[in-house]
């Protein structure tokens, strides 16, 4: 648990920060978000002091920081940025040992949690330990920089827009395993963006930012159905709003049964194993065949958003998508009307 | 490209050991060397310097440099660590200016002042040879501090390394190699300056050059010029060597 109170920056007499207090759980993956210049890195730096504070306090757990030196703050807390800053002239190992090896760790429990940390980003321990930075592409590297950061398992994790260099693909993928790793590691993660889909994809609570001002503080739902204000709702766009909801909401939520018998309006053919293979009926217009074979781009697993099966839909056009298990079987369907006779 | 540098780098590479050997050769057998000489200038008396060993002169010569160079490369890095620390920002384009001071000066110059005030001989060298080698190891130093990329830094911050953690650890090994650079220039330069302390009467390899511009006698100044050239060389190809060592990133490694 991290607890913020009061947190002020001033710079002469322009106050960057003003007296934001929030509080983030235990586990918890807090997001600050806001336009450019609201103070919502200035916010996360403070935590770890690279940039005093005015005033306000921190709490760690039930110790208040505030005081402590900024050095052995720093080796309590984990931190990611943009750029990476991994160091050139280490390997991946030395790298990710950084924080470790300040605390002094024995050199063997400092080896097997590098390898721990590869291989908790699916980095191969054997290939990556000894290279070298320059040798990583843009992924990769951004992964040693989040190893890095985890590497002393720090009681909270500061990000700050880490995947914001990196190509869309490699960004859709950094965010999957970061929700990946977070679930795995339950580490506490405050997390800096400017992008409200990346917010909204990774946060259980979101913290918006307006002129070093805290706006609201809220899990995604009620940011997206009960913005505190017009700025709220401006700032998440309204134009989207639906589609926006939609990416928290998973295909787990809408499923139901899938009908295999032949005298509903739609139903499916299953092959011995369980694994669908046609469609029949289903589709809404009347120009495409009544039985189709189902191919894997329009499936569905449980943990996929509704965003992207019902995008999968609108594409392939198809009212139904089969939901199916890790191993291809099916177990239930999302339809359109399911999608749309849901309260948000 | 990248293969053509390799090969070149291949072929100094062999030349290293090549030089020193024949720099080792002359500097111990060069009164051998006195028919040819004698064959080239049949008008000399005594065609290779004999005043002196030439072992002792390169020896002397040696300690010229390295002591100048000792005080050059502790003061400028040191000059250079001060001005790039948060304190002594300011100071910065004040001891940037008198480094190139000290190297606008002539060492001739340098000797001229320093001599009324410390006599003649080793001291008086030793000054005008520091002075004129510390402007390329404060500015390589500086340069290379500043190169150090601010992520690496801010980074270094945040895992929370403490200022002195971040400077050994971090800043000097990514500067390490543009201040060898420097040092590299430095120590070049010395060597070949080293050879006016003679005017001022400190043993060294500008010792028969001296005696040759005297006495009119041409085959000393060689004698004396293939020396400091060699030497030159051969430190030369060492530092460039040692750089290669602290090559990182996308620089070519091995």
């Amino acid at each position: 648990m991290i607890e913020l109170q009061g947190l002020t920056k001033t710079y002469g007499d322009k106050t960057v920060v003003s007296d934001i207090s929030l509080r983030v759980e235990r586990g918890e993956f807090s997001v600050l978000i806001g336009p450019s210049g609201c103070g919502k890195s200035t916010t996360l730096r403070m935590i770890n002091r690279l940039i005093p504070l005015t005033s306000g306090r921190i709490l760690l757990g039930d110790e208040d920081v505030t005081r402590l030196p900024a050095e052995q703050l720093r080796r309590r807390i984990g931190y990611a940025i943009q750029s990476i800053g991994l160091f050139p002239h280490w390997t991946v190992a030395d790298n990710i040992a950084v924080v470790p090896n300040l605390l002094k760790w024995p050199s063997a429990r400092i080896a097997s949690r590098v390898d721990e940390l590869l291989d908790l980003f699916h980095l191969d321990a054997g290939e990556f330990r000894d290279k070298y930075p320059h040798q990583l592409s843009g992924g990769q590297a951004q992964r040693v920089g989040v190893a890095r950061a985890l590497a002393a398992d720090p009681e909270v994790l500061l990000m700050d827009e880490p995947f914001g260099a990196v190509d869309p693909l490699t960004r859709e993928v950094l965010q999957n395993e970061m929700r990946r790793v977070h679930e795995q590691t339950g580490t506490t993660v405050i997390f800096v963006t400017h992008d409200m889909d990346e917010a909204l994809k990774l946060a259980s609570r979101i913290a918006l930012l307006d002129a070093g001002r805290l706006v609201q503080y809220d899990r995604p739902i009620e940011l997206l159905t009960a913005p505190a204000e017009a700025f709220v709702s401006d700032f998440i766009g309204k134009a989207d709003l639906g589609l926006k909801l939609l990416s928290r909401r998973w295909v787990h939520q809408y499923q139901q049964a899938a009908t295999t018998s032949g005298d509903a309006p739609h139903h499916w053919e299953t092959d011995a194993q369980g694994h669908p293979t046609c469609l029949h009926g289903g589709r809404p217009t009347a120009d495409v065949p009544p039985r189709v074979a189902v191919t894997d781009d329009w499936t569905a697993t449980p943990g996929m958003t509704m965003k992207e099966a019902l995008s999968r839909m609108v594409w392939y056009r198809v009212g139904v998508l089969p939901v199916i298990d890790d191993a291809g079987r099916l177990i239930g369907e999302v339809t359109l009307e399911g999608v749309m006779g849901r309260q948000p | 490209m990248m293969a053509a540098l390799l090969r070149c780098e291949r072929r100094r590479d062999a030349l290293l050991p090549l030089l020193s050997l024949l720099l080792v050769a002359l500097v111990l057998f060069m009164g051998r060397l006195e028919p040819l000489f004698h064959a080239a200038f049949p008008q000399l008396e005594t065609p290779v310097y004999a005043r002196e060993s030439f072992w002792r002169l390169t020896l002397d010569h040696l300690v010229l440099v390295l002591v100048s160079s000792l005080i050059s490369v502790s003061v400028g890095v040191s000059a250079g660590l001060f001005v790039t620390r948060r304190t002594g920002r300011e100071f910065e384009p004040l001891v940037s200016a008198l480094a190139a001071i000290g190297q606008t000066f002539p060492p001739a110059a340098v000797l001229a002042i320093v001599v009324p005030l410390a006599g003649f001989g080793f001291v008086p060298t030793i000054v005008a040879l520091t002075l004129y080698g510390l402007l390329p190891v404060v500015q390589n130093t500086i340069t290379g501090l500043r190169t150090v990329p601010p992520d690496t830094l801010e980074a270094a911050r945040g895992t929370g390394m403490s200022a002195r953690q971040i400077l050994w650890r971090v800043e000097l090994p990514l500067a390490m190699r543009v201040i060898i650079a420097g040092v590299r220039v430095s120590v070049i330069i010395n060597i070949g300056t080293a050879t006016i302390g003679s005017t001022v009467g400190a043993q060294s390899l500008g010792t028969p050059i001296i005696a040759g511009l005297v006495g009119d006698n041409i085959a000393y100044v060689i004698q004396g010029a293939v020396l400091v050239g060699l030497l030159a060389i051969v430190s030369d190809l060492s530092f460039e060597r040692l750089e290669r060592r602290y090559r990182i990133g996308g620089e070519a490694t091995d």
